[in-house]
């Protein structure tokens, strides 16, 4: 009798224990122990309308290029007149330039880089093909044969033209002083260079400029030459140099990553695209105010994911939501990872909202060391926002791709009195006004990147 | 389901921190809820059909019996709050031990009414606690 009434019971308590376990879990929990590096997130759903032209083309090539090495260095050196002060010969005290330091360091830094073929000239009128061991002798002892002058123009026409190809970069080692024929030529320095460097018409031509200074011991050709024509025993000041990376944008992107990033220099990129960075919204550092992930998987946690909608459940002046985004921007160049350029060149596009940044800061040792998703990326933007829109609406972290402050400091309008004048270079800026026009089309400059994310009331 | 436990747990208010909300609504409500009405069942059941019934225990029947069967279901429906949020790694607030104590309450309505309903099947027990 009790036997037959407790199996009764059976179904209830069935119910009972089937209703116990939990139906909902997470993954990470699970997962974490498993899994050690975030499998790679790439925000690749960047809207095409707002997609840059040069940042489509840029990962355009790789699938064509190929990620390995590149196919082929070229390094020119310019061996004019102008240059002997950097490459004196070696004094009885041998003492060297500068100039000789880094630049032998960086032809033996060519050398043993993977690229299958490298090669080596000296630039006079024309490319005059040396081996490594020559050109770097040449650097070392001096310039046995200096070209009279050569013509800028002239040279980077040349460079476009028959060396450029397919995963390979030119190197142009030159103090770029352009000295045009007459002073009525000047205004057309910027128009020259765009001549030449369009002259083959190369879609994804891309041009890095990299700035160093050096001691100079010798004559200086002033290129406003009417009323001094040189200055011997020159120079009391530094002179800059420059290493100017020619190529098919990932070409260039690739080999400015590989040999040029290591030492501190003055950059300019023109031309060259790179890949989105990694990027996510950040719940759980430096967080205010009333916000969460609005993504429907939020709740999911999963190792390595990234977040870009700000669901806001209450926000006003004065309880506002502050956010912040980490950004992994190792894969830029150091100009786009300085906090002095990304401060003012990052800006915000946003509708219905007041939305604004107000502090961009590098990781530290804290961020790095801590346990959070923060440990991931090397910069953060903060926003601040006290309003917003009834519904969703895309807010847009763009950096801006704008001139560095370097290049027109580093210009002069007249360097015939080169001592007073300091370490600049005649008609850099106009200079590179010429490369601008070509590598930036006729349109306004591509932002660096845009990083779209959503800002909506919360449900 | 979600939205059945998210309008129960958020007659508190909104979850804190705010960064967690995702969590708290899509785990953490489900799997509490489930679990306390889960648990408040089988307390209910081992009342009335095991001990008052298939047992046959005739001296466990009384409203204080009731009662401590009440709390304790109460008790560890609070647990299971902070088990829960615990075992999510959620950031820790004074939220957990309000929505803790949220649940324990829920544990007692739940409790009352599966007695409500399921309190005639019982021999011993069936007028208690009423």
């Amino acid at each position: 009798m009790h036997l037959t009434s407790s199996f009764r019971l059976l179904p209830a308590l069935a119910l009972g224990l089937l209703l116990l376990p939990g139906c909902y879990s997470r993954k990470d929990i699970k997962e974490e122990a498993g899994t050690e590096t975030p499998p790679e997130v790439p925000p690749t759903e960047v809207p095409g309308a707002v997609a840059p032209k040069e940042s489509t083309a840029a990962e355009v090539a790789p699938a064509a290029a190929g990620s390995g090495p590149l196919a082929q260095v070229n390094v020119f050196l310019e061996v004019s007149g102008s240059m002997e002060g950097f490459m004196p010969k070696t004094g009885a005290d041998a003492s060297n330039t500068r100039f000789q330091q880094h630049v032998a360091q960086f032809l033996s830094e060519v050398n043993r880089s993977s690229a299958a073929r490298k090669t080596y000239f000296r630039i006079k009128e024309k490319p005059y093909r040396d081996s490594y061991q020559q050109l770097s002798q040449t650097v070392r002892s001096g310039i046995q044969q200096p070209a009279s002058s050569t013509n800028i123009p002239t040279v980077l026409d040349t460079l476009v033209s028959g060396y450029y190809a397919p995963n390979t970069v030119n190197v142009l080692i030159s103090d770029f002083i352009y000295s045009p024929k007459n002073a009525g030529a000047i205004p057309y320095i910027s128009t020259d260079v765009t001549d030449a460097l369009n002259r083959t018409q190369r879609q994804d031509l891309a041009v890095s400029v990299y700035g160093y200074s050096s001691d100079f011991r010798g004559t200086y050709y002033p290129a406003l030459n009417a009323s001094v024509k040189k200055i011997t025993g020159c120079c009391d000041t530094d002179i800059p140099y420059y290493f100017w990376v020619i190529g098919p944008a990932d070409a260039v992107r690739r080999f400015d990553a590989a040999l040029l990033e290591k030492q501190p220099a003055q950059q300019a990129h023109f031309g060259v695209g790179y890949p989105t960075p990694a990027s996510s919204l950040l719940s759980r550092f430096q967080n205010v105010g009333s916000w969460y992930y609005g993504e429907k998987d939020a709740s999911k946690r999963a190792a390595g994911a990234s977040y870009h909608t700000v669901a806001v459940s209450k926000v006003s002046a004065k309880e506002p939501v502050e956010f912040v985004v980490g950004l992994d921007l190792k894969t830029l160049p150091g100009l786009y990872r300085d906090v002095k350029y990304l401060k003012p060149n990052l800006q915000l596009q946003a509708q219905d909202t007041d939305a604004k940044i107000t502090d961009v800061f590098a990781a530290n040792d804290q961020t790095k060391n801590s346990s959070g998703a923060e440990n991931q990326y090397t910069h953060f933007v903060k926003v601040r926002v006290t309003k917003l829109g009834k519904a969703a609406r895309p807010l847009q972290l763009t950096l801006n791709n704008q001139r560095p402050a370097w290049i027109g400091q580093w210009t002069t309008k007249n360097d015939s009195n080169i001592n007073q004048a300091g370490a600049k270079t005649f008609a850099l800026s106009s200079l590179l006004d010429g490369v601008e026009a070509v590598t930036s089309g006729e349109q306004n400059k591509a932002p660096i990147f845009t990083i779209p994310l959503t800002l909506q009331p919360a449900d | 389901m979600k939205g059945f436990f998210r309008f129960i747990y958020e007659l508190i208010g909104s979850p804190q921190p705010p960064s967690e909300t995702p969590v708290y609504r899509e785990v953490i409500f489900p799997n509490v809820g489930l679990l306390t009405i889960g648990l408040s069942l089988a307390m209910v059941l081992i009342f009335y059909y095991l001990i008052n019934r298939a047992m046959g225990v005739a001296t466990f029947n009384k409203v204080r019996h009731w009662v401590t069967f009440l709390v304790a279901n109460a008790i560890l429906a609070f647990i299971i709050g902070i088990w829960q949020t615990n075992s999510q790694e959620v950031a820790s607030h004074s939220y957990i031990y309000w929505m803790s104590t949220w649940n324990a309450i829920l544990g007692l309505v739940w409790f009352f009414l599966f007695s409500v309903i399921l309190k005639r099947g019982s021999t011993n027990a069936s007028t208690t606690p009423f």
